[in-house]
């Protein structure tokens, strides 16, 4: 169990925060904006290996622990939440499930593509019907000879104005008493396969969240991943993962706006002196930096938990909860502090405010993580 | 070709609480990073390397937490990484760290054919172990380099001395010392860090296995001693010329024009005799 940084991790630490700084701070506020995902700085983000940060070498990922791979998606959102999330989705819930259930074959196709960020991935469970209730899923993919005919609407897919390729959960059938679902590799240049208009969302704006229309879309039949009827051990596997990737954003977006509300808050002077120096400031600040650390150690323990190959599923879900409520609160606090000038688009804390919001609803809610973790609980025989 | 780069690890932010006993920084309190100039130093390292078929070397000395810049060396791309760590050589200035990076250089990598310096350090920016090493190992050297060429045997370097440029011409050994006008240093892939402490070592060298015993330092080793550190204290205050505009500009002119940089200073000057005729 790591406590303290390791000097690996302080050093990717060190090397992302440049890069974030560097190359997504001019922008993060413009792009927010006007709604743009910035192709250019995927381009300069490919051959760092930040679309491939846990695949195994041989298929040209960095192999990193997940404790690592947390401390990326932190220090991107830190800076840029919307290019923080694009990384997460990608790595967390698109690569990851390839990495776990795909088969040789389809690894060997997609992998490459993925590390290597040519292929952008998205997840898609959600529809109109189906948040929470993963369960009520209606997209059908019927059998047609060697392949599977998809029909259906995904909404509020992430990087679903860009992904070339989106895992599709689809129902095949029913088993006894309940729907029977899988999950499908489709490649978005696949005939049939439609991306709908971007949302126009609270935060996170210069991601392409878009809803995908199946229309009599063909998947061959090898481009089912792991075997018909895996949809819900797919499903649940990949989300407490990607739950571990939504901690970290948060605890990302939660730190810069903190870092930004001290900052201001020692050169604003009010009373003839800086706002740093009155008490209900410090306790702000006192109280922001200990959650956010507290955070941090939940979202780390998770993370060896994964990594010792220990189930995680019920310490992500106490990291995404705790670090999702701690983004909106710690947000709030920095537009606080900031006063007027921080509910104003020339301060990055208001840009802050409106990206940590999600991060207690997407991923499963914050009452869904709450359900998970009580469940965990309740069916352990002894305390 | 052989490439040894000598880097630097420095305090993170620029202004350090000191010791007042030895005056001396107190580096403990701050994290530390690869110092720009030498960071420079190493990726024109790197794109000699990716030219002329190079393996680098990279050389610190420094305490044990200066392992970690040499593992980020790893990452960017050097082959090899020396840590010379010894409390014996804590304190060290200048002539005594040129002193033991001449002799880590002597042992580890004889035939070297060119060694690269930062300029200058972020934290003490006094930029002589360049050239001091130079002297000790009796190379030509060029310091501030900002380019360089490399034709057979022979190194071009063109750099910026006051308010010109020069260039150089010089024959393998060489030493130089990079500015940071050019060598923009590249970003560190996450692959390559990982690797880097994963899958490649740092050797850790201490005095003894240099040949350099406790009375020799003392001996031939630093020469200076810090006798005061103190911050540089700007004074700001604001001053309000008041009155008619001619008294004004005249007022602020026998105030200030000797503050004023020589050429501005030179024409307002002309100018207020020309109005005073």
């Amino acid at each position: 169990m790591l406590i303290n940084p390791c000097p690996k991790h302080k050093l990717i630490r060190d090397s992302v925060r440049s890069f974030a700084e560097t190359e997504l701070a001019p922008i993060a506020a413009e792009i927010d904006r006007k709604a743009v995902f910035p192709r250019e700085i995927i381009e300069k983000m490919r051959p760092l290996n930040f679309f491939g940060l846990q695949a195994p070498r041989e298929f040209g990922g960095a192999a990193l622990d997940s404790v690592s791979a947390a401390i990326v998606v932190e220090e991107l959102s830190r800076v840029c939440a919307a290019i923080g999330l694009c990384v997460t989705v990608h790595n967390g819930v698109a690569l990851y499930p390839f990495m776990k259930f795909a088969g040789k074959d389809q690894k060997n196709e997609y992998l490459p593509k993925l590390t290597s960020g040519e292929f952008i991935g998205a997840f898609s469970l959600t529809e109109a019907n189906a948040g929470s209730d993963s369960a009520s899923v209606e997209t059908t993919a019927v059998k047609r000879n060697n392949e599977y005919v998809l029909n259906g609407t995904k909404i509020f897919v992430t990087n679903g104005g860009v992904c070339d390729i989106a895992l599709i959960f689809a129902l095949t059938g029913f088993e006894p008493g309940k729907p029977q679902s899988s999950v499908f590799i489709v490649e978005s240049k696949s005939p049939g396969f439609l991306r709908g208009e971007l949302e126009d969302l609270c935060g996170m704006r210069a991601n392409p969240v878009s809803s995908l229309f199946l229309e009599d879309c063909c998947v061959p039949e090898q481009n089912v991943l792991g075997n018909i009827g895996d949809g819900m051990k797919i499903g649940l596997a990949t989300l407490d993962n990607g739950r571990i990737g939504v901690a970290a954003q948060a605890l990302g977006i939660a730190q810069g706006a903190y870092e930004a509300a001290v900052k201001y808050a020692k050169e604003r002077q009010q009373f003839k002196k800086p706002i740093a120096s009155l008490q209900t400031i410090q306790n702000y600040i006192a109280d922001m930096a200990t959650e956010i650390t507290a955070g941090r150690l939940l979202l780390y323990r998770a993370c060896s938990l994964k990594d010792g190959g220990a189930p995680f599923g019920c310490e992500a879900s106490m990291a995404k909860l705790y670090c999702s409520t701690v983004a909106s609160k710690v947000t709030s606090l920095a537009v606080q502090i900031h006063g007027g000038y921080g509910y104003s688009k020339e301060y990055d804390v208001e840009r802050y405010f409106r990206d940590a919001k999600v991060t207690e609803i997407y991923e499963g809610t914050s009452e869904i993580q709450r359900m998970v973790i009580a469940r965990t609980i309740l069916s352990q025989l002894t305390f | 070709m052989k490439l040894v780069v000598c880097i630097k690890q420095v305090p993170k932010v620029t202004e350090l609480p000191w010791d007042e006993k030895t005056g001396t920084l107190r580096r403990d309190l701050a994290s530390g990073m690869m110092n720009p100039a030498c960071k420079h130093a190493l990726e024109a390292a790197l794109q000699i390397k990716e030219n002329h078929n190079a393996s680098i070397t990279v050389i610190t000395m420094g305490p044990p937490a200066a392992e970690e810049m040499l593992r980020e060396a790893l990452a960017m791309g050097a082959d090899e990484a020396i840590l010379i760590c010894d409390w014996l050589l804590a304190g060290s200035d200048t002539f005594a760290t040129s002193l033991v990076l001449k002799e880590a250089i002597k042992k580890q990598c004889p035939k070297f054919d060119l060694i690269l310096c930062g300029a200058y350090t972020a934290d003490s920016e006094t930029a002589q172990v360049g050239p001091q090493l130079a002297e000790e190992l009796d190379l030509p050297a060029a310091a501030y380099v900002e380019k360089m060429e490399i034709t057979g045997k022979t190194l071009r370097v063109r750099r910026l001395v006051d308010n010109f440029r020069e260039t150089l011409e010089m024959e393998f050994p060489a030493l130089v010392t990079v500015s940071m006008e050019n060598y923009k240093p590249r970003y560190t892939s996450l692959a390559g860090l990982e690797n880097a402490f994963d899958q490649k070592d740092v050797s850790v060298l201490d005095a003894k296995s240099l040949g350099l015993s406790s009375s020799s330092i003392e001996q031939k080793g630093s020469r200076t001693r810090v006798r005061k550190v103190f911050l540089r204290k700007a004074q700001k205050g604001n001053v309000v010329l008041q009155g008619a505009a001619s008294n004004v500009v005249h007022e602020f002119l026998d105030r200030y024009q000797r503050k004023i940089g020589t050429v501005i200073g030179k024409s307002i000057e002309e100018k207020k005799q020309h109005d005073d005729k």
